[in-house]
């Protein structure tokens, strides 16, 4: 019973000793430990951590290529060449000397595209 | 493409309330450390008897506790520190027996720490009287020279439960070792201390 109340007696003194050479610091001291802290700190600054979709940045970037490398894959093997008759076709009306009339008359020839359609379809 | 839209606007959202948490969390580690850093430091300094490396243990500490354990629950930060600036101690411990080794392959014997002065020269914010001030900062000497004197573990165990007041689950925390070792390291410290320091002491 006695040497527990001893361990205590001794170690309450040597705390404060311990206590008092904290108190007694100097200000130079207290001065560089302030510095250490704030560097500290700016460490913290340095290393905050990313948002939750910055974290995600990598990968969403690598998806979106994979998924962009794909459409093109995919656009490559299906469309293939145009048939050079439809493209012949083209440049006759293009080149034709109906064309300018054609342009002046836009509205009327965007109008007649459907009703073409319709009219063959109904015969179809 | 306003789905994309609406997802960047919510993540951004989501973002807002995190700055406020880092702002506080950085308060929180400066409150902290601006707590424990004296007794870090004489704490450091009784291990290795030289104000400039103590300073430079616990900057490290700070450092490494604001890099990598800053978003530790708080509770959790002061064995964490402790541990490493514990660490931090070993590592300038083996650093002096190479450097040593080296010195004496050299025939340079290590440095005397007899000039030491533990105590810096310092205005008592007690008001004590010159006397009472020599009297204490002997008694300070004798202990920190006793306690300098216990091996590593023991140093530790007495040090993290005496001065710094941690438990003894947060003192096998700091020292990486089971309670039961700490309970260990501590009495046996504490019989090596009433030993040295004498019947004054009792």
């Amino acid at each position: 019973m006695k040497k527990p109340q001893h361990e205590e007696e001794l170690a309450r003194q040597a705390k404060e000793l311990f206590d008092d050479s904290v108190e007694r610091l100097d200000a130079a001291t207290l001065s560089r430990l302030n510095r250490s802290r704030h560097e500290a700190l700016a460490e913290l600054e340095r290393t905050k951590p990313v948002g939750q979709w910055a974290r995600w940045m990598p990968a969403t970037g690598v998806a979106a290529a994979a998924v962009i490398a794909v459409v093109v894959w995919q656009g490559v093997a299906t469309e293939g060449p145009l048939p050079a008759t439809n493209t012949v076709t083209d440049f006759e009306i293009l080149l034709g000397e109906d064309s300018l009339e054609m342009l002046e008359d836009l509205e009327f020839y965007s109008w007649i595209d459907p009703a073409d359609q319709e009219t063959n379809g109904n015969v179809g | 493409m306003s789905a994309c839209a609406g997802v960047f606007a919510v993540s951004f959202s989501r973002e807002q309330p995190k700055g406020a948490t880092t702002l506080q969390r950085e308060r929180q580690l400066n409150q902290f450390l601006a707590g424990v850093e004296r007794r870090a430091l004489r704490f450091a300094e009784i291990a290795v008897r030289d104000r400039d490396e103590a300073l430079d243990l616990v900057q490290d500490a700070m450092i490494k506790l604001a890099r990598n354990y800053a978003e530790q629950p708080e509770d959790e930060w002061t064995p964490l520190f402790y541990r490493i600036l514990q660490n931090g101690i070993r590592d300038w411990y083996r650093r002096q027996a190479v450097r040593n080794r080296v010195m004496v392959w050299f025939g340079r014997g290590a440095k005397a720490d007899d000039d030491y002065d533990p105590v810096a020269q310092a205005p008592d914010p007690a008001g004590r009287s010159p006397d009472d001030l020599a009297q204490t900062a002997e008694a300070m000497e004798q202990l920190e020279s006793v306690v300098g004197k216990l091996p590593a573990r023991q140093r530790e165990a007495f040090m993290l439960r005496t001065f710094e007041g941690l438990d003894v689950a947060g003192t096998a925390v700091a020292m990486g070792c089971s309670q039961g070792s700490v309970k260990t390291h501590y009495s046996r410290a504490v019989h090596s201390l009433r030993d040295a320091l004498g019947e004054h002491w009792q």
